[in-house]
């Protein structure tokens, strides 16, 4: 039974899980939710497990109609919904009605918002999960962004749940994004100044930001020598450094393997914030020190392993 | 050198990474069947989330709060002291793919062989005499990176890369030569295409081929 219809798929909405690790030697990322966080707090506020299939709209502008009743809940990037014209709270758990209108207009901060629905979405599985991967077009929705008319329906039962996220809780996004990082394997043949610039000086996101990537622009960031690297195995999160000095931030859908200098790796606490860099925002990168990215991911595992069971970053 | 002397570096790769890396210049056979032997013993281990071969590195992500880099490195060099080197060499499967070259599937070959002073003709011998290695796969799916061509056929990438480079498309990039799995752009030299489909998500095993699979070129 359909759940819900497209009106307008706004800039890219696909369905993601919590992605397809584990196939990176296959050419084939994990994919899943870019923001990782915002997702699983979507899906807890309704009563699903926190992986279960929701809606990832990039920038905004999509327009959803409830075929049903249901319980939906919004998170990550806000950006102004309303439900029938009226303004709706993100981080908690709402409850819509056949015939509803949903409508998000423009991110405000950060890049992407989350809406789960209780029961979750069903799409078309991949080894084993229902993530959307455009470029080559598997899982989701017809392995596509959503488009108006496409109809979705409910993948389990509603818990029947509704939660809030407790005060202080809902992740603060912002413009700034500050990303703390250590050294990728060639951190040392970048030259002295661009070993400083990396950590003192902000970037910008430029318009090539997407699932794949994030291009950087601000001070060069170049190698000491010209380097011939034979191409090998890159990881999202990590920062690439090609010739011309403008880095590529890699994300969740980004390639398998690369050919340029692999200079910073956000650490796995941050790496959920790759997926709030809007076009336009400022970057910065923050030194992580070997003794601390393990006990930043500790802590923030055992935070929200209490609000939502079994997640971890 | 052999590879029993040529220790790699362990190096970490942020917080949830390790790259294990060999200094080698170019292609080098051994180093590639210790870089295999090795991902699919770190693989059995069942405690990396993704273990990729490369040309001359393997990288393994880890869960950083389960696993403190010190136990990684350690796992990685009691797998590298068990590796008994040729002896538990894994052949792969040996897989011909049948090519069409030069014309509107190979725009490069003819300004190819002028380049390396060669006839199409010697390029099509050169490039099909040889049983490639599959050495990595990615960086899109299907994308197959195949050990060293003719050193005759070394020829660097175009400058700018085409925009658009059809599936199947079988490529060189200096030393390396592989195939497109996907249409998508690309710099490399294409000499030729295969009709197969190295990936197909609607297959039963989408894969066409495997890092570590042996692959020989069939002209059409």
């Amino acid at each position: 039974m359909t759940i819900l219809t497209v009106l307008n798929g706004g800039t890219q909405t696909t369905v993601q899980d919590a992605g397809r690790p584990g196939h990176r030697h296959l050419g084939i990322p994990s994919s899943g939710a870019a923001d990782r966080l915002s997702f699983a707090i979507a899906n807890h506020l309704v009563g699903n497990a926190w992986d279960a299939p929701a809606l990832e709209c990039a920038l905004g502008g999509v327009h959803i109609r409830f075929e049903s009743d249901a319980i939906i809940a919004l998170s990550g990037a806000q950006m102004w919904a309303q439900v029938q014209g009226l303004n709706v709270d993100t981080n908690r758990a709402i409850a819509v009605e056949k015939g509803d209108i949903l409508t998000l207009s423009y991110a405000r901060d950060g890049c992407r918002a989350y809406i789960a629905v209780a029961g979750g979405l069903k799409a078309d599985t991949f080894l084993g999960s229902v993530s959307t991967y455009l470029p080559a077009q598997l899982g989701g929705i017809e392995g596509r962004a959503l488009k108006a008319g496409d109809a979705l329906e409910l993948g389990g039962e509603a818990s029947g749940v509704m939660r809030t996220l407790p005060i202080g809780y809902a992740p603060r996004l912002a413009n700034h994004v500050v990303l703390r990082a250590r050294s990728g394997p060639e951190f040392q043949l970048l030259n002295a100044a661009s070993r400083r610039y990396l950590f003192t000086t902000p970037f910008i996101a430029t318009p090539q930001t997407d699932r794949m990537g994030s291009r950087l622009r601000g001070d060069r960031i170049v190698t000491d020598k010209p380097l011939s690297m034979t191409s090998g195995p890159l990881l999202p999160g990590t920062l690439q450094c090609p010739p011309d000095g403008q880095p590529i931030l890699a994300l969740a859908d980004g390639h398998c393997t690369g050919g340029y200098a692999r200079g910073l790796h956000v650490i796995q606490a941050d790496q959920w914030l790759l997926g709030q860099i809007a076009p336009g925002a400022k970057i910065s990168f923050r030194r992580s020190f070997e003794e601390e990215a393990p006990s930043i991911l500790a802590t923030r595992n055992a935070l929200w392993g209490q609000i939502i069971p079994s997640f971890r970053f | 050198m052999s590879v029993a002397t040529q220790q790699p570096k362990l190096l970490p790769y942020g917080d949830n990474a390790i790259l294990i890396h060999w200094e080698v210049q170019g292609f080098d056979p051994d180093v590639s069947e210790t870089v295999h032997r090795l991902a699919a013993r770190l693989r059995a281990k069942h405690v990396f989330t993704e273990v990729m071969p490369g040309y001359d590195s393997v990288v393994a992500s880890f869960d950083a709060a389960t696993m403190p880099f010190g136990s990684v490195k350690r796992r990685v060099s009691d797998a590298l002291r068990r590796d008994k080197g040729t002896s538990e060499k894994t052949a792969g499967r040996l897989v011909d793919i049948p090519v069409h070259y030069g014309g509107e599937n190979g725009p490069d070959l003819d300004a190819l062989a002028g380049a390396v002073g060669l006839s199409p003709q010697d390029v099509i011998e050169k490039h099909v005499a040889r049983t490639y290695r599959v050495c990595m796969m990615g960086f899109i799916p299907g994308f197959t990176f195949l050990s060293e061509a003719d050193p005759a056929l070394h020829h660097p990438r175009h400058a700018t890369p085409r925009a658009h480079v059809p599936a199947g498309s079988v490529g060189i990039a200096n030393w390396q030569t592989g195939i497109y799995g996907l249409d998508s752009p690309g710099g490399w030299q294409i000499i030729g295409r295969t009709e197969i489909a190295l990936f197909d998500k609607n297959r039963e095993s989408p894969f066409y081929v495997e890092a570590g699979d042996q692959v020989r070129f069939v002209p059409v």
